[in-house]
């Protein structure tokens, strides 16, 4: 079995339902992200059973995939948050332990990154028990925005929803954080990234 | 600059090197569960088996007051060859040779290694030696050895046809295919005999030996805290007690 990289996850996919072992493909390409993510969510313990629960979700499903995404992210990043929501107490556990855990040091250089990391070392704490105060659907946009790095429109397919839905919950979202740091709120006012 | 990069800063990452065995164990046990259909077994663990009217027998060995064999009647599961219940696990042997372990508690190895060999599963099952430490609300366990398999594992394939990982955690759930071990070979399981929600115990994977030798279990550096206590080695056990073992180290 060859795979060119070219080839589609929604090609892929459409083709192991003739041939199982294809979905081994789309398993390759991005277990690796899905993985971190939920290891992010769940922390180790989980981190392993909710991702194989995940991708065996995803092959007994993949019949109804929507083959119009060329890219399988946000189907299976839907997926994981429907897992990762199974175990809310472990999640809240963990979002506990953000709010004390210690951010890396600081970068000795002033790129964006840097100033970043700065302002999570002094804020962290605040912004992890801000995160976690939202109720749970902000929260699993937020986390898709902020640790995934989907699009609107991918965030959008993840949680079934619609790119203009997406945005006016972000705004919301951002609304609602700046009231919880109140006057330690950092940041500018700023039109949404996309 | 963007509250959005900030709170990317917070996310929690895994070292590297620990992603990536995490990411083959997870293949592991996708390529395990996509091979053979369907991943979930027909039946649901038997936790509280009707004890009236059927023909239940109690497990011949010592220790049978917690351990159930269910044959036929109520209490047993229509095309199921054999189950054995204990407060520990649960190990039943399906019609078509399949074996299914369902593990509540990490206890009472020995008992499970003989259930396994009755039912055909050339099986080692070990307890992990360890140490406890108590801090705070927590008992805390740490490995006094480990058992290294890393040289002496057959090869995936193998470990696929024999082996579905359910689910590794506890409430754990494998599924053995005995026909699929090779001759000379073994199934290897060990855990942590620990306090039950004792903090450090290890998520367990049985693997397929290439011999059916049980490995050393390898010396681990460990430093106990205050109050740590070394208990006896292995268990208590809940069940059935071999009488003789034929695989023990």
């Amino acid at each position: 079995m060859s795979i060119d990289t070219q080839t589609s996850d929604a090609d892929l996919i459409a083709r192991s339902l003739a041939d199982p072992d294809l979905f081994t493909a789309v398993f390759d390409r991005h277990s690796g992200e899905i993985l971190r993510y939920v290891y992010a969510r769940l922390g180790p313990d989980l981190a392993e059973d909710v991702t194989a629960e995940t991708f065996l979700a995803a092959f007994g499903c993949r019949s109804k995939y929507d083959g119009a995404w060329p890219d399988a992210r946000p189907w299976l990043y839907g997926i994981a948050m429907r897992q990762i929501s199974r175990h809310r107490r472990v999640e809240e556990r963990r979002l506990r332990l953000l709010r004390s855990a210690p951010v890396d040091g600081p970068a000795e250089d002033h790129s964006d990154r840097a100033v970043a990391r700065v302002t999570a070392q002094r804020l962290g704490p605040r912004l992890a028990a801000a995160v976690a105060a939202l109720p749970r659907q902000d929260r699993e946009l937020l986390l898709l925005i902020a640790w995934v790095e989907l699009s609107y429109a991918e965030a959008a397919t993840a949680l079934s929803t619609t790119t203009s839905a997406v945005k006016a919950r972000l705004h919301r979202i951002r609304v609602r954080m700046r009231q919880e740091l109140g006057d330690d709120y950092p940041f500018n006012e700023e039109k949404d990234d996309e | 600059m963007s509250d959005i990069n900030t709170l990317r800063e917070l996310r929690p990452a895994p070292p590297p090197a620990e992603l990536e065995a995490m990411r083959m164990a997870v293949r592991e046990r996708f390529v395990a569960g996509t091979a053979r259909k369907p991943l979930r077994p027909r039946w649901r663990p038997v936790r509280r088996p009707v004890l009236a009217g059927g023909l239940i027998t109690a497990a011949a060995a010592a220790g049978a007051a917690t351990a159930l064999v269910l044959t036929s009647g109520p209490g047993a599961v229509p095309g199921h060859s054999r189950t054995v219940v204990t407060t520990a696990w649960t190990v039943r042997e399906d019609a078509d040779g399949t074996v299914s372990i369902y593990l509540q508690q990490y206890a009472n190895p020995s008992g499970l290694q003989q259930t396994l060999q009755a039912d055909g599963v050339n099986a080692i099952v070990r307890a992990i030696p360890y140490t406890v430490a108590a801090s705070a609300n927590k008992t805390i366990v740490t490995p006094t050895c480990n058992y290294v398999t890393i040289n002496d594992r057959e090869p995936l394939a193998v470990q696929g046809a024999v082996l579905t990982v359910g689910r590794q955690a506890l409430p754990a759930l494998f599924i053995i295919h005995p026909d699929a071990i090779p001759a000379g070979s073994a199934l290897f399981l060990a855990f942590m005999a620990s306090p039950p929600n004792a903090t450090g115990n290890i998520a367990i994977k049985p693997v397929v030996l290439s011999n059916d030798t049980a490995p050393a279990c390898v010396p681990v550096a460990t430093k106990p805290g205050p109050g740590a206590s070394a208990p006896p080695i292995g268990h208590k056990a809940s069940g059935p007690v071999p009488s003789a073992l034929p695989k023990a180290a």
